[in-house]
């Protein structure tokens, strides 16, 4: 069976244009200046590209964030600590969340 | 754990072989050829622009072993130029106005007569490079190297793939950041890296896998913070060159399934501005035996300059070899993939 996640997809990415031009080509712009150098730095844009990436499940845009940090110099290092800073914060968040649960048992529980 | 392995000479592997080398890179489906490229960006035949770098090879031995290395060099190799070719390369010299001379290798430093050819090159006024692997300046025999480079204002470029200690180890061997770090910080003591003319130090890193570095300004400014921080090691500029699909970074190339995507990359990723900055167009490279090659790439492959140009430093003949095309195959699209990669670096 095929797979839905193929690492040869990527290449066919901009396929998608096709279904609406407008659209896609407002994304992409888009997408382009977010992504330019600003106050931050093209390093601290990947980091945020790979930590969105791994946030989101996306083997696509881990792929290509993991490929364009070791077109920069990181290393499986760097990203672990990115891995760790992201997983760490997504824990914090699942318990942050446990509040809402705590909020009810004090509003009705005895 | 090491990861590097005999020269394949030792091993007596076919890929020793430069013709082997380049049929491996034959083979490969490219949806274009060099050649072609460089048609389209109205560069060929490529030309010398002006010959303004000799590089000298004087041998291939070397006291590493690194995964990447294009020169396949290690301590069983034989090939070291002799005191009567240096003596050719000098005497090229003496007739033109190259102004810079480009000694690698190998550990260029082992060839016994590394320091007279370095004196005289000095001696004819010219500027000399030594493209130095560090750990050599570390072994008994060579420890009072840095203080001779000083004394003849040589500039020193020397290899450091990574300012992570596991990175480099794995491509170039146990043990070896550490020994380059205490070198560095030898050199840095009288005066290299600090601005000073005459104690140019210059970094090269080479990615540690099968990718190109996209930015060499932030990876200098990267270096300088980790290696500064770390070890209060500071240098002149860095240069990131790409890893050429030659010699021992081809053999892991085939062997880590890397080397289809790895070409297909570089040649997307040709850059017509990278391509007109290509080192062969201001150098010319000097073979062990004295044989001329258009670069120390097309030296490994076997790949002389083109026929009809000298192609003996004993014949040596500036004018003839500005006149020359240059010598171009598959190999080259490492030379123009994005900002360019040569021995000095970015070229585009
Ligand atoms: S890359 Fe340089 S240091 Fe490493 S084996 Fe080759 S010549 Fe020696
Ligand atoms: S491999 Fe040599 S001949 Fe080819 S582009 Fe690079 S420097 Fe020039």
């Amino acid at each position: 069976m095929a797979a839905y996640f193929d690492d040869e997809d990527l290449a066919h990415f901009g396929e998608l244009e096709k279904h609406h031009p407008e659209l896609w080509a407002l994304w992409s712009k888009y997408y382009g200046k977010a992504f330019e150098e600003g106050l931050l730095t093209k390093r601290e844009k990947i980091l945020i590209g790979f930590a969105v990436a791994l946030c989101e499940k996306c083997p696509y845009c881990i792929h290509s964030y993991t490929a364009q940090a070791q077109s920069i110099g990181l290393t499986m290092e760097h990203l672990a600590e990115a891995g760790h800073a992201t997983a760490s914060l997504r824990a914090g968040i699942t318990m942050a969340h446990a509040l809402v649960a705590h909020n009810i048992d004090k509003k009705t529980g005895m | 754990m090491t990861m590097t392995l005999p020269t394949l000479a030792s091993r007596r592997l076919p890929l020793a072989m430069a013709s082997e080398q380049r049929a491996t890179l034959r083979r490969l489906p490219l949806a274009r050829e060099f050649d072609q490229r460089l048609a389209d960006a109205g560069l060929a035949p490529m030309r010398p622009t002006r010959i303004e770098v000799m590089q000298v090879n004087v041998g291939r031995v070397c006291n590493q072993t690194c995964r990447h290395c294009h020169v396949d060099a290690g301590p069983d190799r034989r090939e070291v130029m002799s005191r009567d070719t240096m003596q050719l390369c000098l005497d090229a010299l003496a007739k033109s106005d190259i102004g810079t001379v480009d000694v690698t290798g190998g550990a260029p430093e082992m060839n016994p007569h590394f320091r007279w050819f370095v004196r005289e090159v000095r001696a004819l006024g010219r500027h000399v490079m030594d493209r130095c692997n560090l750990t050599i300046l570390e072994t008994p025999s060579h420890r009072d190297l840095p203080a001779f480079f000083a004394e003849h204002n040589v500039e020193v470029v020397c290899s450091l793939p990574h300012y992570l200690g596991a990175r480099t180890d794995r491509q170039r061997g146990d043990g070896v950041y550490e020994t380059s770090i205490r070198a560095l910080k030898r050199l840095n003591a009288l005066g290299y890296g600090s601005g000073v003319a005459g104690r140019r130090l210059v970094l090269v890193a080479n990615p540690v896998g099968a990718f190109t570095i996209s930015d060499q300004g932030l990876m200098e400014a990267e270096f300088r913070k980790a290696l500064g921080e770390r070890h209060g090691v500071v240098f002149d500029q860095l240069y990131c060159l790409t890893n050429m699909p030659i010699s021992r970074y081809l053999e892991w190339l085939v062997e880590s399934k890397n080397l289809a995507p790895y070409m297909e990359a570089l040649a997307n990723a040709f850059n017509p501005a990278a391509a007109a900055g290509a080192m062969c167009r201001n150098t010319v490279s000097v073979g062990w035996d004295g044989a001329l090659y258009d670069c120390d790439f097309n030296q490994m492959l076997d790949m002389p300059v083109a026929q009809g140009a000298p192609r003996h430093v004993r014949d040596f003949d500036l004018a003839a070899l500005t006149a020359r095309a240059i010598e171009t195959d598959r190999h080259c699209f490492g030379c123009t993939a994005g900002e360019g990669s040569s021995c000095g670096g970015a070229t585009a």
